[in-house]
C-alpha cells in the first residue's frame, strides 16, 4: 500500500470496498479498528469481547455498507455506533446489567500489576522488573488502574460518552453522530459523567499524585 | 461571570474548541478569585490528566490478527456471494426483457394478421350497403381458410359460439365459388332474396309459406362476390348479428 492510499479517504475506500476491492478494505479495516476496539475494550473491559465486536462491526460493514449514509456522520461516527449496537444486544443476550463480567481480566491485570506495584513487587509476567520508569511508572499504572476501574463503574450512556469523548478524544459532533443523539445531550451527560468520576476519585490520593506529576 | 455559570462550563475550558475565548477568559479570571471554583478547575484538570493517562496507555491496543484475518476472509466470501448475486440478477433481467419481447411478438403479430384485409371489406361493404349487417371478420377468415362445406358449417357453429344462437343452418358453397383463397378479407352481409333465386346459389325452393322472400346471409369475397350461403330462419329473419 502506497503512500497515497494512506491518506486517501474514508468514503473513497469505501466505495472501492463495496466495488470489491479488497486492499481499499484492507487499509480502511487497519485504520478505522484500533478505536473500535479500544472502544468495546472500555466499555467492556474484556479483551475476547473486544475482539468479538470489533470483528462483528467490519462484518457488518462487509455485508451491509449501504446502511452508511454520509449525510449523518462520519464513517468512524457509524463504526462506533454499530459496536455500541453490538454490545448492546450482547448483554441483553447475556441478561447481565452489569456489563463487566466477573474477573474482567482486562481490568484485573491491570489492578493486580499495580498492587504487585505498591508492594515493590512490580513485574511484567516475564520476571523482570516493569517500572523501568521509577516511581512516576509506578504512579501512572495506579492512577490508570483506579481511572479505569471508575470508569467501568459508570451507567453505560455515561460510560460510552467518557469513552469517546475523553479517552478517543472525539469532539462533541462525533460522539452525537456515533450515539445519535443531540450535541447538547452529549455535553450534558459528559458534565455529569466527568462528575461522578470525580466523587469516585475524590479520595484516590493517587489521583492527585499524578495530576502532580504530570505539571 | 458567577459560580452558577462557570459550574456550567468548567469541564469545558481545556477542550480545544469547546469554548470561545470570550467565555473562556472570563471563567478563569474568575476561579482566581473563587475558591471554590478554583478547587472545581484543578479537581477538572486532576481528571483531565488522569484521563489523558488512561487514553495513552491504551492507546497502542488493537484487535489481534486473527480478527483481520477473519474479516478479510469474509470479505473475500462475500465478493463471490455479490459476484453470484450480481449474475443472477443479469440473467433475470435478461429472462424477463426475453420474455417481454416475445408477448409484445405475439401480440402484434395476432393483431397485424386478422386486420389484414378484413377492416377494408368491412368499410367497403358499408358504403355499398349500408342497410346490411357486417358479421366480425374473423369469422370470414375462418371460412377463408376452409374449402369444404363441412368447415364452413364449422365456422357458423363457432359464430354461433359467440353469441349467435339465431343460426341452425351451415354455410353451403355456391356453386362457382372454387377459389377458397377468394373469402380472404371478406365478410358475411344478410340480404333478402326472392325464394326463387335460392336455385342460382345450388339450394333447393323449400316451403316458405306465404312469404316470397326469404332472408339469408352471404359470405362475400373481398372483390364482392358471394362464396356460401346459408338460409336464415323465418323466426330470427327480424333479428339482427
Amino acid at each position: 500500500m502506497n503512500r497515497g492510499a494512506e491518506t486517501t479517504d474514508d468514503g473513497v475506500l469505501l466505495r472501492r470496498m463495496m466495488a470489491g476491492d479488497e486492499e481499499a478494505f484492507t487499509l480502511l479495516y487497519r485504520r478505522r479498528q484500533p478505536a473500535i476496539y479500544r472502544f468495546a475494550l472500555h466499555m467492556s473491559g474484556n479483551v475476547g469481547v473486544a475482539e468479538d465486536v470489533t470483528q462483528e462491526v467490519f462484518m457488518t460493514l462487509i455485508r451491509d455498507a449501504r446502511r452508511f449514509d454520509p449525510a449523518r456522520g462520519t464513517l468512524g461516527g457509524f463504526l462506533f455506533g454499530v459496536a455500541r449496537n453490538h454490545l448492546r444486544r450482547r448483554w441483553e443476550q447475556e441478561r447481565n446489567s452489569h456489563p463487566l463480567p466477573e474477573g474482567a481480566d482486562e481490568l484485573d491485570a491491570l489492578l493486580q500489576r499495580s498492587a504487585a506495584a505498591r508492594n515493590g513487587k512490580g513485574t511484567n509476567g516475564n520476571g523482570t522488573n516493569h517500572f523501568v520508569g521509577g516511581g512516576d511508572e509506578f504512579t501512572l499504572i495506579e492512577t490508570v488502574g483506579r481511572v479505569r476501574q471508575a470508569i467501568a463503574t459508570l451507567p453505560e450512556n455515561y460510560r460510552e460518552i467518557v469513552v469517546l469523548c475523553e479517552l478517543e478524544e472525539m469532539s462533541y459532533e462525533e460522539a452525537a453522530s456515533a450515539l445519535d443523539c443531540p450535541v447538547g445531550t452529549v455535553r450534558s451527560r459528559l458534565h455529569r459523567a466527568r462528575a461522578l468520576l470525580a466523587e469516585k476519585l475524590h479520595d484516590e490520593q493517587p489521583l492527585r499524585r499524578a495530576s502532580a506529576v504530570g505539571r | 461571570m458567577d459560580c452558577a455559570e462557570f459550574k456550567e462550563i468548567y469541564h469545558d475550558l481545556d477542550r480545544p474548541g469547546a469554548l470561545a475565548a470570550c467565555i473562556r477568559e472570563p471563567a478563569l479570571e474568575h476561579a482566581e478569585f473563587c475558591s471554590r471554583c478554583a478547587a472545581l478547575l484543578t479537581e477538572a484538570e486532576a481528571l483531565d490528566f488522569a484521563l489523558r493517562n488512561v487514553a495513552r496507555y491504551s492507546a497502542g491496543r488493537q484487535a489481534s490478527p486473527r480478527v483481520e484475518a477473519a474479516v478479510l476472509q469474509e470479505f473475500r466470501r462475500e465478493k463471490v456471494r455479490a459476484t453470484g448475486r450480481r449474475v443472477q440478477w443479469q440473467a433475470a433481467v435478461l429472462g424477463a426483457a426475453a420474455g417481454i419481447a416475445l408477448v409484445i411478438g405475439l401480440a402484434l403479430h395476432h393483431r397485424t394478421v386478422p386486420l389484414s384485409g378484413g377492416e377494408q371489406a368491412a368499410a367497403k361493404t358499408d358504403i355499398a350497403a349500408p342497410a346490411v349487417s357486417v358479421e366480425a371478420p374473423q369469422a370470414v377468415a375462418e371460412v377463408a381458410g376452409n374449402a369444404g362445406a363441412s368447415n364452413v358449417a364449422g365456422a357458423a357453429s363457432r359464430a354461433s359460439e359467440s353469441g349467435d344462437e339465431e343460426y341452425a343452418g351451415n354455410f353451403v358453397p355456391v356453386p362457382y365459388a372454387d377459389d377458397p383463397a377468394a373469402l380472404e378479407g371478406g365478410a358475411i352481409v344478410r340480404v333478402t332474396l326472392p325464394r326463387s333465386a335460392l336455385v342460382s346459389f345450388g339450394l333447393p325452393i323449400t316451403d316458405g309459406g306465404d312469404a316470397d322472400t326469404v332472408a339469408a346471409d352471404l359470405v362475400v369475397a373481398e372483390d364482392g362476390t358471394p362464396q356460401a350461403i346459408r338460409v336464415v330462419p323465418q323466426s330470427n329473419a327480424n333479428s339482427d348479428f
